[in-house]
């Protein structure tokens, strides 16, 4: 059995990748499971999925602790504690998703691919990259290129995606197929690992009732949480154009925008999800939206 | 490859239903989504009502289920909570129609998640439960459970369940049976008789009745589920000879040779049967105990896997707070009477609110279950609840976040 584990954020796609990964798996002859796992659905936030595939029944379910493939769909969760995505890594195949070269040590392959680079170029979205990430998923297991399509296209259409629209991410699909080696599943060490860890089992006692009750003490608590990670597109105010009609400052969702003491809008980054709306409102086209490329 | 849902949606679709009575709940809407999607292009060719509660919806399709229908319906956690006084009212009725339950814990603490004590809570309410460990068994189930509860010895609603996402959003190849193959084996729903099919003229109302009236008609409903088992083989060897697919009351795996039972139900059950081929490896000689059939129990079924085993351990991915696991007690009142019933029966409380189950926390169960057999450790009526150092680092970081002076174990 060969477990793939993808890590991506809420509306990404990462999904629907899994599940293009997954029924390229079952063209190819293999016995497929795939599942998702996030909690309430949030843009934005961290989700896996986990894929096995076996040329046996699969007598297994739920998690992947010791995954022999990893995919990572945005860069910036390589580090983030909570998606974890090295997390019972060794010695097999991680997929990141970014422009730039990874620095981690880690035992096993490291490929890397601009998939969201791609995706603005062939479909415009930054968004759009489940195509991409499922054919990458596909291309390292060794499965052929034309399974692989056949399952981006039958994947999309499940979700309603509309004909001219699918056509693009098949293009995605296949220069991103192009663009990463295939690799022998079987010789890789983290094979010979299973899925059996032990981590021991400790003996739960009674807290008082103030303690174990879930309830939420700190105040503010959502400063401990930088959610500016999550931006792809930056959006810059030129400051020649702002004339300070406070329009973005109301239009932006995550409070992210405040009237700096030169009459001015400016960005607050540690929290601007790059949503776009700043951009889109702005009645003097005074912000434009970069790609923004964080270092790993 | 489906979901748990999509299997769920294409059981109610292949079995032909008449009816869907729906409203959305996470992890089960998208079981309604799809009918609803079928029901608009025509390819279904039924009704489609959105209610405005589950407590409607239940007692709707209930209604329609008399009126001649095959009603469906499917729900989750609060929504069966929501729902759940017409359980009694539908099976009262004796309307079979099919409900599917997505199972997932009751807030609060709020989760998604799967937690057992949802669908458990309905055990008693007169309702046929059927348990479903694959996308595969969702399908045939529901397919199961139409012919099941519209027999006309039997003429009682059936739940079908599934685990929140461990099943209802896990994706595994499913075999559909066409509307055709199906339609031999499950016929039109024309009972003979029943509160809506009565030979005689009916001038049918709630009524309040007193106790000797009450106690009869209720133990016709108990008379009818104890039947049931005995219907259910009928059926499921049709089933088996016409799909393939042979299910009974329990599965047995690798038990016959075994010391040790491990007693589980739901999508866990895989995860267990894949540790047990670990466990025999390290020398337990372990199998595994899986019931299907939660009402009615199969207490002669059950009492009989576990002739030849010492020791039992029951997993519970639920909780009776106060008591402990649901299983545990339904296993017991099965093996009491047996002549050389098991030495050991402990209980282990594992996988709530999706909580992963890891392989040590199996082994901690056999292992538990060993020292009692040996008199290395007391034998306990209380359930231990698994639960990893992992597990308490993760909770140690949520104190931290949700600014809780806590002091760790």
């Amino acid at each position: 059995m060969y477990r793939f584990r993808f890590h991506g954020r809420g509306g990404q796609g990462i999904k629907t990748a899994s599940r293009i990964f997954g029924t390229a798996a079952f063209l190819e002859g293999f016995n497929a499971q795939d599942f998702p796992m996030y909690g309430p659905e949030r843009r934005g936030a961290p989700v896996a999925a986990y894929v096995r595939i076996s040329r046996e029944p699969i007598v297994s379910r739920g998690y992947i602790n010791n995954p022999d493939v990893v995919i990572v769909g945005d860069e910036t969760l390589l580090f983030d504690p909570i998606a974890d995505p090295l997390r019972g890594f060794g010695g097999g195949v991680l997929f990141v998703n970014t422009p730039s070269t990874p620095r981690i040590e880690l035992d096993g392959h490291v490929v890397t691919l601009d998939i969201t680079g791609l995706a603005l170029e062939y479909i415009g979205r930054t968004s759009a990259i489940s195509a991409g990430v499922g054919a990458v998923a596909s291309k390292i297991a060794g499965f052929t290129k034309s399974n692989t399509l056949d399952a981006v296209a039958m994947e999309l259409e499940e979700i309603g995606v509309p004909g001219e629209l699918i056509d693009k991410n098949l293009k995605l699909a296949e220069v991103s197929y192009d663009s990463v080696p295939s690799f022998d599943l079987e010789s890789l060490p983290s094979i010979e690992r299973s899925d059996f860890v032990d981590m021991g089992v400790v003996q739960v006692r009674l807290d008082d009732g103030y303690i174990g009750v879930a309830t939420i003490a700190n105040l503010g608590n959502t400063a401990i949480r930088k959610t500016g990670n999550w931006r792809i597109l930056k959006p810059i105010i030129d400051m020649d154009k702002c004339t300070g009609c406070k329009i973005c400052f109301a239009y932006c969702p995550d409070v992210s925008i405040y009237m700096g003491d030169d009459g001015k809008a400016h960005i607050n980054y540690d929290y601007c999800k790059g949503c776009l709306i700043c951009s889109s409102v702005c009645p003097f086209k005074a912000i434009t939206m970069v790609r923004e490329v964080k270092t790993l | 490859m489906l979901t748990g849902n999509a299997a769920a949606a294409w059981g109610a679709r292949v079995s032909d239903i008449d009816y869907v009575a729906a409203y959305p709940i996470t992890p089960q809407s998208e079981i309604v989504e799809l009918l609803s999607k079928w029901v608009a292009s025509g390819e279904l060719k039924a009704k489609f009502v959105e209610y405005e509660s589950e407590h409607s919806m239940i007692a709707g399709a209930g209604a329609a289920s008399l009126a001649g229908a095959r009603a469906f319906t499917a729900t989750s956690s609060q929504g069966l909570a929501y729902g759940f006084e017409n359980l009694f009212a539908v099976s009262g009725w004796r309307a079979p129609m099919v409900m599917v339950n997505v199972s997932r814990g009751l807030g609060m603490p709020m989760t998604l998640q799967v937690d057992n004590t949802d669908v458990f809570s309905a055990r008693d309410t007169g309702w046929l439960q059927l348990h479903a460990e694959t996308c595969q068994e969702i399908l045939d189930f529901i397919i199961l459970a139409y012919r099941w509860g519209e027999d006309e010895r039997i003429l009682l609603p059936v739940i079908v369940n599934m685990d929140g996402f461990f099943l209802s959003f896990t994706r595994e190849p499913v075999y559909i049976p066409s509307q055709e193959e199906v339609a031999d084996f499950l016929p039109p729903y024309e009972p003979p008789h029943g509160i809506a099919f009565s030979p005689e003229e009916l001038a049918y109302a709630p009524t309040i009745i007193l106790g000797h009236s009450y106690s009869y008609f209720r133990y016709q409903m108990h008379l009818a589920a104890l039947k049931a088992k005995e219907v259910f083989y009928e059926i499921a060897r049709e089933f088996g000879e016409r799909f393939g697919r042979y299910y009974g009351p329990i599965e047995k795996y690798m038990l016959d040779d075994a010391d040790i039972a491990i007693v589980s139900m739901n999508s866990f059950t895989s995860i267990l049967k894949g540790a047990v081929k670990r466990l025999r490896e390290e020398g337990y000689r372990v199998g595994v105990l899986k019931i299907n059939m939660f009402r009615p129990f199969p207490n002669e079924e059950v009492a009989d896997a576990l002739s030849g085993v010492e020791g039992v351990a029951v997993f519970d991915l639920n909780l009776s707070t106060g008591a402990g696991g649901i299983i545990y007690p339904e296993l017991l009142r099965s093996i009491y009477h047996m002549e050389s019933r098991p030495r050991v029966v402990l209980d282990f409380v594992g996988g709530l609110g999706g909580k992963e189950l890891t392989y040590g926390e199996i082994r901690f169960m056999v292992r538990k279950v060993v020292e009692a057999m040996r008199g290395e450790a007391e034998p306990t009526p209380y359930p231990y609840l698994l639960f990893t150092e992992e597990d308490v680092q993760r909770l140690a970081a949520d104190m931290e976040i949700a600014g809780k002076k806590w002091g760790g174990f």
